[in-house]
């Protein structure tokens, strides 16, 4: 069974090491600015991990055909060949997870690291993990109801 | 290139309104690693002996070093130094939350502010650019309200703002900078200071990040790092927060309580970790890179102390608005916490000298005319947090108060003395030297900004449990054949204990996770791995411990200039006498010259002084210290 990335909200400690994680495994430097998953950090008490659920949605609006789903990861990656740093994708992604890279002047995303999540893979406190699909599915339904009824806190 | 660090150095001038930015120089920065020890060489060499703290003339060096804002995983942290207004030393408060990180993705380790500004003013660093902006509208306003201000005016929620709350611009001698809301460089008085420049604030944000050498050889320490942690010894700190040390200490009788009159509180169940936890905790927070996560973010719903969310309180505090006072309501204690945050006082001072003022009530020593009427009686809660109002208004008994335990001692006269718990000035923490720590009491007499149990603190663990911290190749633990005196050996030990300590010190590390041993902790080699990868520079634990032994050597002779040697290096008089209760009744410090002795030999300092001889400096490259 394929593997999804999920977080959980409620064990977030607002150390922001994934987000510095992604940007090292990335592009090789320590840039919280830079990375693909973004830690939500509010007072009072706000810690919230977002990242791109990969709905897919980007792909549609991208004039050049540079965003693609990756077979083996179910991924949505950017081909930086074909990218043009438009923004179309940024315009449209309702998470607000997708950006131009100022450095590579590109759209830059999460392609779930190939299927070894380097967030998920160092969080310390199992906030973010690359999950079963089934079990991911119903954590997924459980964080939407509470969203939903104003409940999810710690 | 610049890896690791951001290279870069931002002076401030607020008489003049000037900025000025500074590349570093890369061998000069290597030699002292960066942060405290970087900052301890800028302030020894810009500014003379004898400038009065609070003057225009004082200096103040905000000071990240190489693992701030990295991956390390303690790296949150900044420091601030300067000399202190309530003790006269070399002090450094240190910080956690996001403003270290941030300062340095804008593109700076080190700010150094100077002058003082005609009218209040903030200021604003991002991305490399800095702005001095006028704050008259801040003025008079508490931490919370002037953060949440400028989140609004600057219309950046990701900011990190450190300012200072009406303790500071009213110069109360202990006042603190708090940034992120909840994050203190508590000690010291660094927010008196920056009430005396007119400066209200300073507020970072950045996105520049930090380049890493050798990305990979970097993450491969990390990954060890993180792997290595999962056996730290101290490893159930988060689960309760350091606030879980109540109940540790009070069964082994080391919980000062009432001024230190005794270690041991009979209603420590009341506030304990425990306690806070079921009670009050809404989540748990991490300083920003941080994965250990001690910090607790509480609130009181409702009652006479009702608070809204708040990071704290942290195990200092509890014991210093708590059993240092008598006081067993946790409810007051999450107030008197969350006032000491919002009007930017260090928690340890206030509760040390409402403690003390309850003890000369007691005694007679103060009067109700002197407290208007209000009896200054131990455990009572109401009266403690309003002490915390009154002290950062400087309002009646507030403005005496607000010039902690050492200037109150000396106006109330001799009997008073008796009861003045400090150490050049600085009230001590929340950790009883008596008992087995014996090692911690020499920390306490030869720290250089007073009592301190931060700067660098691996006494009391090595007190306890002897670990020998990576320290192993360098002789520990110990203890040495050839000295068969149990306090001289204490006193030898301690030259290593302090030099690994002030290893985190002079990278911008948060202390906890060098304590442990080789698999546990983050070792000097561990922390020589992770800084190679990170800067590209070949780094060993030796080269570590001599730019360590630097600082250390140089914070000493920041003080010497400033008169203190060998006989400020004392304890208050009260633990020589022995603990009367508790687990640990009948413990006193009686070895405290024979381990002053031994220490300073190791050390290679004069024992008639105390201070570095010249051959000493010499050796490290100091020459531009000796006197
Ligand atoms: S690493 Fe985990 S705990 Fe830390 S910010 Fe990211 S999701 Fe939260
Ligand atoms: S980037 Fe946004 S639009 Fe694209 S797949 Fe992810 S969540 Fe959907
Ligand atoms: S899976 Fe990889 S790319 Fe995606 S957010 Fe995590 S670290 Fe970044």
């Amino acid at each position: 069974m394929s593997k999804v990335l999920i977080v959980d909200p409620t064990l977030c400690t607002g150390c922001h090491r994934c987000e510095m994680w992604c940007s090292l495994t990335k592009y090789g430097e320590i840039n919280p600015s830079r990375s693909n998953v973004y830690v939500i950090r509010r007072e009072p008490g706000v810690d919230v991990p977002v990242i791109c659920i990969h709905c897919g949605l980007c792909i549609d609006v991208c004039p050049l055909g540079a965003l693609k789903r990756d077979r083996t990861t179910d991924a949505v990656v950017v081909d930086s060949d074909l990218c043009s740093g438009c923004g179309a994708c940024v315009k449209v992604c309702p998470y607000g997870v997708l950006r131009i890279d100022e450095e590579m002047d590109i759209a830059a995303k999460c392609d779930l690291c190939s299927g070894s999540p380097a967030c998920a893979d160092h969080c310390p406190h199992g906030a973010i993990r690359y999950e079963d699909v089934r079990k991911a599915a119903a954590k997924r339904r459980e964080l939407w109801a509470m969203a939903q009824a104003g409940k999810i806190r710690s | 290139m610049w890896y690791g660090f951001a290279g870069k150095l931002l002076r401030i001038n607020l008489t003049s309104g000037e900025t000025k930015v500074e590349e570093l120089d890369k061998s000069e920065l290597r030699k002292y690693m960066g942060c405290t020890g970087y900052a301890a060489k800028l302030l020894y060499q810009e500014m003379p002996g004898g400038v009065d703290p609070l003057a225009p003339e004082a200096k103040v060096v905000l000071a990240t070093g190489v693992v701030t804002g990295t991956l390390c995983p303690s790296g949150g942290s900044y420091e601030v130094c300067f000399r202190s207004p309530l003790t006269g030393t070399w002090n450094q408060a240190r910080s956690g939350g996001a403003f270290g990180p941030k300062l340095k993705y804008a593109g700076f380790d080190f700010v150094v502010i100077e002058g003082k500004a005609a009218d209040p003013v903030y200021v604003y660093i991002h991305d490399g650019q800095v702005e001095i902006k006028p704050a008259k509208h801040l003025w008079g306003l508490n931490v919370e309200e002037t953060t949440d201000t400028l989140i609004r005016e600057l219309d950046d929620p990701e900011i990190s703002v450190a300012a200072i709350g009406q303790a500071g611009e009213n110069g109360v001698l202990y006042a603190a900078l708090i940034n992120d809301r909840g994050r203190a460089a508590g000690r010291g008085g660094i927010g008196a200071v920056f009430g005396s420049k007119n400066l209200k604030a300073i507020v970072v944000n950045g996105h520049g990040g930090i380049k890493v050498a050798q990305a990979k050889k970097f993450a491969e320490a990390i990954e060890k790092a993180e792997q290595w942690l999962n056996n730290y010894p101290f490893g159930s700190i988060p689960a309760l927060g350091t606030v879980g040390l109540v109940s540790v200490n009070n069964s082994l009788g080391i919980l000062p309580t009432k001024n230190f009159q005794t270690a041991y509180f009979e209603k420590a169940d009341q506030i304990s970790g425990e306690t806070l936890n079921r009670k009050y905790q809404i989540k748990r927070r991490a300083c920003y890179g941080c994965s250990f996560a001690c910090g607790r973010y509480t609130s009181v719903p409702t009652g006479k102390f009702v608070t809204p969310p708040m990071e704290g309180p942290e195990y200092e505090t509890v014991d210093m608005l708590g059993a240092i006072c008598g006081v067993d309501d946790l409810e007051a204690i999450i107030k008197g916490n969350y006032l000491c945050n919002v009007y930017g006082l260090d928690t340890i001072s206030t509760g040390m000298s409402i403690a003390f003022a309850m003890e000369c009530y007691e005694k007679g020593l103060l009067t109700d005319k002197e407290t208007e009427g209000m009896p200054l009686r131990w455990g009572d809660a109401e009266v403690m947090v309003k002490l915390v109002e009154k002290i950062a208004h400087q309002k009646g008994i507030g403005a005496l108060l607000a010039q902690g335990v050492k200037r109150m001692a000396e106006q109330l006269g001799p009997a008073a003395e008796e009861a003045a718990v400090h150490v050049k000035g600085l009230e001590l923490p929340a950790h009883e030297p008596r008992s087995e720590s014996k090692v911690l009491a020499l920390q306490y007499a030869v720290s250089p900004r007073g009592a301190c149990h931060m700067h660098p603190n691996w006494a009391s663990t090595w007190d306890f449990g002897q670990l020998d911290c990576g320290m192993k190749e360098f002789g520990l633990p110990w203890p040495p054949a050839e000295i068969q005196d149990e306090s001289s050996q204490k006193g030898v030990v301690y030259r290593y204990v302090a030099l690994q300590g002030e290893i985190s010190e002079i990278l911008g590390a948060c202390i906890f996770y060098s304590w442990g041993g080789e698999g546990s902790c983050i070792t000097p080699q561990l922390y020589a791995e992770i800084v190679s990868a990170l800067t590209g520079w070949d780094v060993t634990a030796a080269e570590l411990l001599t730019a360590a032994e630097r600082s250390w050597n140089l914070k000493r002779c920041f003080n010497a200039r400033e008169g203190f040697t060998r006989k400020d290096d004392k304890l208050p008089r009260r633990f020589s006498q022995a603990i009367p209760n508790g687990p640990s009744a009948g413990a006193k410090v009686e070895n405290l010259d024979t381990m002053l002795d031994a220490y300073y030999e190791a050390m290679g300092w004069d024992k008639q002084t105390g201070l570095p001889r010249p051959e000493k400096l010499r050796e490290l490259g100091l020459e531009f210290a000796i006197n």
